[in-house]
C-alpha cells in the first residue's frame, strides 16, 4: 500500500484528543514522523495536565512501528509553541504539516457568559493557532526552498453558521478560518496552503450536548463504526497534507462520516452603486425593499456541516 | 429633511470619535437617534492616549447641529466599561435600542514576525470589544423581551472575508465577528434583535498606513472629504440596518465602500462528495478527489470580491 505521507513530519496539536488521536494514528501509518502534542486537560481547559494520554498515543504508534514523540504542553503558550514546532525540527530535521486539532468548549449564552468562559476560549482556540504557526512560518521562511508547507485548522460549523449557545466558541472558529486565509496569501511563496476542516464526530465533546441524557453512557463511546466515528475525519485531514494537497488554499473541508463538503467563502451576492459625491439616504430606504430584500435577507437555511 | 429615520432611536456607537464611527455619529444624530459616544480617544495602534476630547468634540457638532448625544469614554473591552458604557444608554436616554460596534485598532505584522502582544492587544480590542458590549445589551433586551427592532451591528472587514497576509491578527479578529455574529442570530432573535456586519472601505487615519502611503506626504484621510473613500459614505446603509425597517436582515454582511453598497453571501457549500462507506478508503479518496472534489480547479479569486 503507497504511504501518503512518507517521510512527512507532522505536530498535530490536540493529538490526544477524539480526533485528534485519530489523525497521528493515521497520519503515522501513511509513514509521517508525529509530534503529538496535547495537554490532557479537560473538555473545558481548566485541568489535568495529563502526560500520560499523549505517551499513550505514541505508545500506540510506535507499537504499530510507526514513528512518534510526545510534547506536554498548551501550544497557545507562546514559549510551548515554539517549543513544539523544535521538537519537530530536533527530533526528525524537519516540520512539513502543523495540523491544529485542539480544542476545549464553554458553553453559555451570551447574556450568561462569564469573561473567563470567554477570554480562555479564544485564547485556547484562537491563539493556539497562532502561535504554532508563527513559528513554523519562521521555519518555512528559513528554508524556502522545500515546499509542500501545511497548515490545517479545526474550525467547526459552529464558525461557519454560528451557535446560539457558544458565543466564544463560533466566534473562535470564525476567526480560525480568517487566520487561514491570511496565511493562505502569506506564506503561499514558502511553500505552504493552509486550510480549515469543519468535522463532524462523536467525541467527548458533542457528550455534553443538549439533549443528551447524561446519566446514559456517552455517546461517543459507541461511536466507532458509525456515521459519527471520529477516525472517519482522518482520511481527509492526509490528504490535504499530503503532496496531493498542494493546490486547495484557503478553503473550509466539511468531513463526517463518508462525506467531504468543499465550503465557499462569501461573496458579493449583490451590489448597489451610486455617482454623486454621497449616497442620499431617504434613496436608499426606498431603494432596498426593491432590491436587497427581493433576495432575502435572513441567515441562509442550513445546509452540510 | 423630509423624514428622520432614527427618530427617537436610542444608539451606543464605539470607535465613534473614528474616522468612521465620527462619521456615524453625526449622521444618527441629523436622523433623531440619540446617540451614545464611546470611544478612548487612543492612537491607531491602540496603545495609549486616552483623550477625552475626541468624544467631546463629537458629542458637541451633533448637539451643535440640534442632534441628542452624550459622550463615553472607556475602552469597550473591559467588561466593567462596556456595562457601564450600556447602563449610560439606560440612564441618559432610558433604553437601548441599537449597539454598533465601530472601534478598531490595528497592528500590521506579517505572522512569522507578529508579538504576542500585537496579536494578543489587537484580537482583544476587536473581538472581545464587541462580546462585552453585546453581553450587557443582550441582558437588558432579554429582561425587556417584548421589544422589537433592535439592532447590533459589528464592523467587520474584507480582511476578515477574504484574509490579508499582514495582517494575520487582524484577520482573525475580524472573521470571528462573523462568527459572533452567527451566534447571536442564533441567540437573540427571539429578543427582537437583529445581528449585522459592516465591512467597509473608506479612507481614514487606518488607511493612511497602507504600504503604497508615502508617509512623508500628507495623509490620504485628509482629502478624502467629498471623494469615493469618504468615510461619511459609509453611514447610510448602517442608518438603514439600525433603522426599524431593516427586520428582515439578519446574520448578513454589508459591504460599503464609497458608492458601492454589497450585500455578502454567507458561506455556501460549493461542492461535495459523498461514500457509501462511513469510513473513507484513503486510496479511494486520493484516486478520485481530482475528478470530483477538485474537478475545476480551486482558482483563488473565486473566493474573494473584487475590489473598489
Amino acid at each position: 500500500m503507497a504511504q501518503h505521507l512518507q517521510g512527512k513530519v507532522a505536530l498535530v496539536t490536540g493529538g490526544a484528543g477524539g480526533m485528534g488521536s485519530h489523525i497521528c494514528k493515521v497520519f503515522a501509518e501513511q509513514g509521517a514522523k508525529v509530534v503529538v502534542c496535547d495537554t490532557g486537560f479537560d473538555v473545558e481547559g481548566r485541568a489535568g495536565m495529563d502526560p500520560s494520554k499523549v505517551q499513550a498515543v505514541v505508545d500506540d504508534i510506535t507499537a504499530g512501528g510507526g514513528e512518534a514523540v510526545p510534547l506536554a504542553g498548551d501550544i497557545a503558550d507562546m514559549d510551548t509553541a515554539e517549543r513544539a514546532v523544535a521538537t519537530a525540527i530536533n527530533t526528525y530535521g524537519d516540520l512539513d504539516i502543523l495540523v491544529c486539532a485542539h480544542g476545549i468548549l464553554r458553553e453559555r449564552m451570551v447574556f450568561n457568559m462569564s469573561e473567563e468562559e470567554w477570554d480562555g476560549l479564544v485564547r485556547i482556540h484562537l491563539k493556539g493557532c497562532f502561535a504554532p504557526t508563527k513559528f513554523a512560518a519562521i521555519h518555512w521562511r528559513a528554508n524556502r526552498d522545500k515546499g509542500n508547507r501545511r497548515i490545517i485548522y479545526f474550525t467547526s460549523s459552529a464558525g461557519v453558521r454560528g451557535e446560539a449557545g457558544q458565543p466564544n466558541y463560533s466566534a473562535a472558529h470564525a476567526g480560525k478560518i480568517g487566520l487561514s486565509l491570511s496565511n493562505a496569501e502569506a506564506l503561499e511563496r514558502y511553500g505552504a496552503t493552509s486550510n480549515c476542516i469543519s468535522p463532524s464526530a462523536s467525541t467527548r465533546m458533542t457528550d455534553r450536548e443538549l439533549g443528551v441524557d447524561q446519566s446514559a453512557p456517552a455517546p461517543s463511546l459507541s461511536a466507532a463504526g458509525s456515521l459519527m466515528d471520529p477516525a472517519n475525519v482522518a482520511p481527509v485531514a492526509v490528504f490535504l497534507a499530503s503532496d496531493a494537497g498542494a493546490d486547495i488554499s484557503g478553503r473550509v473541508v466539511g468531513s463526517m462520516g463518508g462525506r467531504i463538503t468543499i465550503w465557499r467563502e462569501p461573496e458579493w451576492e449583490q451590489t448597489l452603486w451610486h455617482t454623486e459625491p454621497y449616497w442620499d439616504i431617504d434613496t436608499l430606504f426606498e431603494t432596498i425593499p426593491h432590491t436587497f430584500e427581493l433576495q432575502g435577507l435572513g441567515p441562509p437555511p442550513p445546509q452540510y456541516p | 429633511m423630509a423624514t428622520k429615520h432614527l427618530d427617537g432611536r436610542i444608539c451606543i456607537i464605539t470607535g465613534g470619535a473614528g474616522g468612521i464611527g465620527s462619521n456615524l455619529c453625526r449622521v444618527f444624530g441629523e436622523q433623531g437617534a440619540k446617540v451614545v459616544v464611546a470611544d478612548t480617544g487612543f492612537d491607531v495602534e491602540g496603545r495609549f492616549g486616552m483623550d477625552a476630547s475626541k468624544v467631546e468634540a463629537v458629542v458637541q457638532e451633533i448637539r451643535d447641529a440640534g442632534g441628542e448625544a452624550v459622550p463615553f469614554v472607556g475602552d469597550v473591552a473591559d467588561m466593567d466599561t462596556a456595562e457601564r458604557m450600556v447602563q449610560t444608554a439606560l440612564d441618559e436616554f432610558n433604553g437601548l435600542d441599537v449597539l454598533v460596534c465601530a472601534h478598531g485598532i490595528l497592528r500590521e505584522r506579517m505572522i512569522f514576525n507578529m508579538t504576542e502582544d500585537e496579536w494578543d492587544g489587537l484580537v482583544r480590542a476587536h473581538l472581545k470589544g464587541c462580546f462585552a458590549p453585546t453581553k450587557f445589551a443582550s441582558i437588558y433586551w432579554r429582561a425587556n423581551r417584548d421589544g422589537e427592532h433592535r439592532r447590533i451591528i459589528y464592523f467587520t472587514s474584507d480582511a476578515g472575508i477574504r484574509g490579508s497576509a499582514g495582517q494575520p491578527n487582524y484577520s482573525a479578529a475580524h472573521a470571528a465577528k462573523l462568527g459572533l455574529m452567527r451566534s447571536n442570530v442564533g441567540a437573540l432573535s427571539r429578543y427582537g434583535v437583529t445581528t449585522n456586519c459592516i465591512a467597509p472601505g473608506a479612507s481614514t487615519r487606518m488607511t493612511d498606513r497602507g504600504r503604497a502611503v508615502d508617509a512623508s506626504d500628507p495623509a490620504p484621510s485628509l482629502s478624502a472629504a467629498g471623494t469615493a473613500r469618504d468615510p461619511k459614505n459609509v453611514a447610510p446603509i448602517v442608518a438603514w440596518l439600525a433603522s426599524d425597517q431593516s427586520d428582515t436582515a439578519n446574520g448578513r454582511i454589508f459591504g460599503a465602500s464609497g458608492h458601492r453598497i454589497s450585500l455578502f453571501s454567507e458561506p455556501v457549500l460549493e461542492r461535495y462528495l459523498h461514500f457509501d462507506e462511513p469510513r473513507i478508503d484513503i486510496d479511494k479518496l486520493f484516486e478520485v478527489w481530482p475528478q470530483t472534489l477538485a474537478a475545476g480547479g480551486f482558482p483563488r479569486n473565486s473566493i474573494r470580491p473584487g475590489l473598489v
